[in-house]
């Protein structure tokens, strides 16, 4: 049940480097949420009201439905609708695949005996996929997915070392990364409000 | 208790203003503000609260103290010279509510990241002070405000969450989840060196961008240029040092483990490289905002030095980062008053300063003077001692790579600061500004600072011989 989660997660991430309308980035980014809600499930050993509440509120309200609705409200109201790509489809997946590779080698050197290897693969590959997206994507909506992919893999990251944090500092730190992109979206918002463009080209009149 | 009512009260107070209709009332809230911070720290020296663990996740150690009271110094002259700021600026009544209410609420995340006992929790309060920051980096509202304030959220929160991933990391070693520094201190050592080094790598790039050290410090530069002048002295010290004792912190609990070489010799080179940043771009920028801010980039990276280099060393670093608070935000709030008379940072076209503002001028002068270590200065103490420790180390390369570099910086440094006092000025001329208490006023700071550049006080040399008691 796990693996297979994993590998739709996997593919998600494959289908996320070539993907060019930021809709269907949505709407990946809301089945991840679907995903690591039933990866977080299937990995508990017992019942817990409070963590199951926690991750009902993280991923299946977070990462499955506020955050995509907040990404398609700064989509309807940029009116952005494709990726203006820097390289090619095949040169976005090349780099994917090479990121997978990568994130499988470095997780042979360097997971021990006390993380899940295939979490902690597709964790690194999470993070690598979300700074791809960062680097090689120009409009800034894209950065903003690049940052929550990024943000997924550090969930799936924490299930791979087994860390369980006091419940307080986890709705802290999931309020703050909340507030955050929220405030990332009102400024997506005023970007192209006041410069009339969402392309990082724009963003360089600071400068020495 | 005490740390609960402190954080409510001062939390209270900083939205207080937003709740009221005139600029004046808000400069009483703000002085009240100040006034409980000034309690808070009078209260935990005065009942012998130092050491003490508070809610769990806070500790009121001499190092959060000490900086704690650095941090209401800046904050209280950052308070009253943003008052003269807005209002030769004429911004709305809702704009200036707007602004004192993400100063307190910066100062408050700032003093949390300060206080705190839990790696975890030092990471959330300084996610907290990216957001508090931005209002307060768009509060001009104009382009290039807008970029820099993008930039900042994203690639704070971006390096923030490598950040995390470094703390989760060095979780593998904590025992039941506990990630209290204390907890951490006594298991760290049976960590999996591999971990352990990821994890310090990851947390000191994450935490650079709040530190304004390599590689993350470009968007302290743009914030710092975008912000108001006094925010930008604000910012530039109590929140680089919350950047500071993050990696700190860290760097302490790294102590007792085999891996606390390999992460020394990284701070040499992140300090290194800081340093060579810094003197780079203090050449090339054209602008007296972004020149502080490079500035402070090149003084983090020597305290990136002094960590590294360990010793004596340490001691310097932790002086360093204390007399550059003071330094540093006089020097900024100088600047600020300059923008009153100019109406403009330009390097290039504003100058005759010294025949404009006298008073401005010699603090501005005597100000770069200082940052550039020369004697009186307290930089030049911690100076001096982080060259004699890479001296009694042997290490040549380093001492020849950093006397270079600053040779650059003072010889960049130095020509810009001339030029503003005895170079012709090209732009208009706001004189009716001009305001000498002002000036006076931040030139205050400085000669604190001077003053521990040739005597330091028993207190302060006891207080970071505790702070560096990290073995």
């Amino acid at each position: 049940m796990i693996l297979s989660l994993i590998i739709l997660y996997v593919l998600t991430l494959i289908y996320l480097a070539i993907a060019d309308r930021f809709r269907n980035h949505t709407t990946i980014l809301a089945l991840q949420g679907l995903l690591l809600f039933g990866i977080a499930i299937a990995r508990m050993h017992e019942f817990h009201p409070m963590e199951m509440s926690f991750i009902i509120i993280e991923t299946l309200i977070f990462k499955a439905m506020v955050i995509p609705a907040i990404l398609l409200h700064v989509i309807n109201k940029t009116k952005i609708n494709r990726i203006h790509s820097s390289s090619s489809q095949f040169g976005a997946l090349a780099m994917s695949i090479v990121a997978l590779v990568a994130s499988c080698t470095i997780t042979y050197y360097m997971a021990d005996q006390r993380t899940d290897m295939i979490f902690f693969g597709v964790a690194l590959y999470a993070l690598l996929s979300g700074l791809i997206l960062i680097v090689m994507r120009k409009r800034v909506f894209a950065h903003l997915v690049g940052f929550l992919v990024i943000e997924n893999g550090v969930f799936l990251f924490s299930m791979a070392i087994g860390v369980e944090l006091p419940m307080l500092i986890n709705i802290a730190i999931m309020l703050d990364i909340l507030i955050s992109i929220l405030i990332l979206g009102m400024f997506l918002q005023r970007l192209d409000n006041d410069i009339h463009s969402d392309e990082t080209d724009a963003l360089t009149s600071i400068k020495d | 208790m005490e740390m609960l009512a402190y954080i409510i009260l001062s939390l209270l107070l900083a939205v207080a203003p937003l709740a009221v209709r005139s600029e004046r009332a808000t400069n009483i809230i703000a002085g009240l503000f100040w006034v409980v911070q000034v309690a808070a720290i009078a209260l935990l020296l005065g009942l012998g609260q130092v050491d003490r663990v508070m809610l769990t996740i806070f500790r009121a150690d001499t190092l959060a103290v000490v900086f704690h009271l650095l941090l209401t110094v800046v904050l209280g002259f950052s308070l009253l010279f943003s008052s003269s700021y807005l209002k030769a600026e004429n911004v709305s009544t809702n704009s200036y509510k707007t602004y004192y209410t993400l100063l307190m609420l910066l100062s408050v995340a700032i003093t949390c990241v300060y206080y705190s006992h839990n790696v975890a929790m030092t990471w959330v309060f300084l996610e907290a002070t990216t957001i508090c920051s931005a209002g307060i980096i768009y509060h001009r509202e104009f382009k290039q405000s807008l970029e820099a304030t993008w930039k900042y959220i994203f690639v704070c929160s971006t390096g923030i969450a490598m950040a995390y991933l470094g703390i989760l990391l060095l979780s593998t070693v904590a025992e039941h989840g506990s990630l209290d520094y204390t907890a951490l201190q006594e298991v760290i050592s049976k960590g999996n060196p591999l971990y352990l080094k990821v994890a310090f790598l990851l947390i000191v790039v994450g935490y650079s961008c709040k530190m304004e050290i390599f590689p993350l410090y470009t968007v302290g530069v743009d914030a710092n240029y975008a912000a108001p002048a006094p925010a930008s002295a604000f910012i530039s010290t109590a929140l680089v040092n919350a950047g500071f004792i993050s990696i700190y912190r860290i760097y302490s609990l790294y102590a007792s483990t085999e891996v606390f070489v390999w992460a020394r010799h990284l701070l040499i080179l992140i300090g290194i490289l800081s340093l060579a940043v810094g003197a780079m771009f203090l050449r090339r920028t054209n602008n007296y905002k972004r020149f502080l801010s490079y500035s402070t980039v090149e003084n983090m990276g020597i305290v990136a030095i002094g960590m590294g280099i360990g010793g004596i060393g340490l001691w310097a670093a932790v002086f360093h980062v204390m007399s550059h608070t003071l330094v540093k935000s006089s020097v900024f709030y100088q600047v600020g008053i300059m923008r009153h008379i100019y109406d403009s940072y330009s390097i290039n076209r504003i100058g005759n300063y010294m025949n404009i503002n006298r008073v401005g001028a010699i603090g501005f002068i005597v100000g770069t003077l200082v940052l550039l270590a020369f004697p009186p200065s307290p930089l030049f103490v911690s100076e001096v001692m982080i060259f004699t420790e890479i001296v009694s180390v042997g290490s040549w390369w380093l001492l020849l790579a950093m006397l270079i570099l600053m040779c650059v910086v003072i010889y960049s440094i130095w020509g810009r600061t001339l030029r503003l006092g005895y170079h012709s000025n090209q732009d208009e001329l706001h004189l009716s500004e001009v305001n000498r208490r002002l000036s006076y006023c931040a030139a205050l700071l400085l000669l604190v600072a001077m003053v521990f550049g040739v005597w330091q006080p028993a207190f302060l040399k006891d207080a970071i011989d505790v702070i560096v008691n990290i073995g």
